[in-house]
């Protein structure tokens, strides 16, 4: 029996997970679970799997947000269809590196207690509520700025009545239990 | 919420009702409850999954801690993610031949402006028929010439969607299209779009009792998409 890395079945078919879940088709990266089905058969997670190991060497891994934003130990085949999946950097960004991230680090400060904020609230706060915490630090003008910024990444959703929620991006990207562990674990720092 | 108790309750209740509408307010009653389990699901799901936390300590904390603070515990937290835009030689093939015959502004700008004093009206069968583009028999034996055409063709699966419509003459590819749409709307038709691929493909179904689905897919054709699938190149 060959081995899985030579294959020539699961070669393609990792070849096109990798480019599915890398390249973006949509709007949004990643790609939907039955996306990932149709393409690549019923047993799809098992190359997802094989993926994941080939990623892993680089520094990536696959991660799956369910629909409904919460964990799933044992998903379902249809929360697995539902859910999107993305390619992330395992680790997470060391501080020496925040500037890859391109903003400022006031900025990642507002973001930070707008995460954090809103999803103590259980996901949901209205904005005024979330400006009214920020602009005990920040300027009217930036705190404007930044969550309109935040919107506009996928960080935050905003509904018609000025609720503001956790976007897609935050779900894929950020480890809010990790976050909410270091703020509420931490001691007081002058601004 | 105490759900067996009020499940019990309603049991030892359930013998004494005769009316239909005192079994609808038991009925509504169940599902109520139903919905509090649901409630009462998602509530011990996000306390397990870590979430939980007290907002007041969490926004006494956010008060309490320096920018660098907070920025570091969000790049402690923050696992980027890795995505590529990508530009196929097709597309770019497309938008060439988009920058090819798209008009200088200007012309287009007289276009707009002399479209936006027509007033856009949709026409049903009937005003068709009324302006005599149509009659009854003329349209049904259309619909039945068409779906026989479609089955021949797709004896060994689905055919693609623009092939099969696209004529040599724009108005004959628009009215093929056009009579796709009733087939399809009347479940004679399937129409299978694959979001990856970008491609969309349509089967014969043998009658309306095998109809699948139920959503609109608006499909646009004008003059210059016909010209591109014919492969014209001039007026």
């Amino acid at each position: 029996m060959l081995p899985v890395s030579e294959d020539p079945t699961i070669s393609r078919k990792l070849k096109k997970a990798s480019q599915l879940l890398l390249y973006q088709h949509h709007r949004l990266p990643g790609a939907k679970g039955w996306e990932l089905r149709k393409i690549l058969g019923k047993d799809y997670m098992k190359i997802v799997k094989l993926l994941e190991r080939r990623l892993d060497d680089l520094g990536l891994e696959v991660k799956v947000v369910y629909e409904d934003g919460l964990d799933h130990p044992s998903p379902t085949e249809d929360d697995l269809e539902q859910a999107r999946f993305y390619v992330l950097s395992k680790s997470p960004i060391q501080t020496g590196e925040a500037s890859l991230s391109g903003w400022r680090i006031d900025t990642l400060a507002v973001l930070a207690a707008t995460l954090a904020f809103i999803t103590s609230k259980q996901g949901r706060a209205t904005r005024r509520e979330v400006e009214d915490l920020l602009r005990e630090k920040f300027p009217d003008w930036k705190v404007d700025q930044d969550l309109n910024r935040f919107i506009r990444r996928g960080y935050l959703d905003e509904d018609e009545e000025g609720n503001l929620f956790i976007g897609w991006r935050t779900r894929a990207e950020i480890d809010r239990k990790t976050l909410l562990g270091i703020i509420a674990g931490s001691s007081a720092d002058a601004w | 919420m105490d759900i067996p108790q009020k499940l019990m309750i309603l049991k030892r209740l359930l013998p004494q009702w005769k009316l239909l509408d005192e079994l609808l307010m038991d009925a509504e009653a169940i599902k109520e409850l139903s919905l509090m389990v649901k409630l009462q699901s998602d509530w011990v799901k996000r306390r397990a999954s870590g979430l939980f936390i007290d907002p007041f300590l969490v926004e006494v904390k956010v008060k309490m801690l320096g920018k660098e603070s907070l920025a570091s515990a969000l790049l402690s937290s923050w696992h980027p993610l890795i995505a590529s835009e990508q530009l196929t030689p097709r597309r770019l093939s497309e938008a060439l031949d988009y920058w090819n015959v798209l008009l200088p502004l200007s012309q287009r700008m007289k276009e707009l402006e002399a479209a936006e004093q027509m007033e856009e009206k949709t026409l049903t069968i009937s005003d068709l028929i009324r302006l005599k583009f149509l009659s009854d028999k003329v349209f049904d034996e259309e619909i039945k010439r068409l779906h026989d055409e479609l089955t021949e063709e797709t004896k060994g699966g689905p055919v693609d969607y623009w092939r099969f419509i696209t004529r040599d003459n724009y108005e004959e590819t628009v009215m093929r299209a056009y009579t796709l749409s009733f087939l399809i709307s009347n479940g004679l038709a399937n129409l299978i779009i694959n979001p990856v691929e970008e491609t969309t493909s349509v089967e014969a179904l043998p009658g309306p009792g095998l109809k699948r689905g139920g959503k609109s897919v608006p499909i646009s054709i004008w003059y210059q998409k016909w010209k591109e699938l014919r492969g014209v190149t001039s007026e």
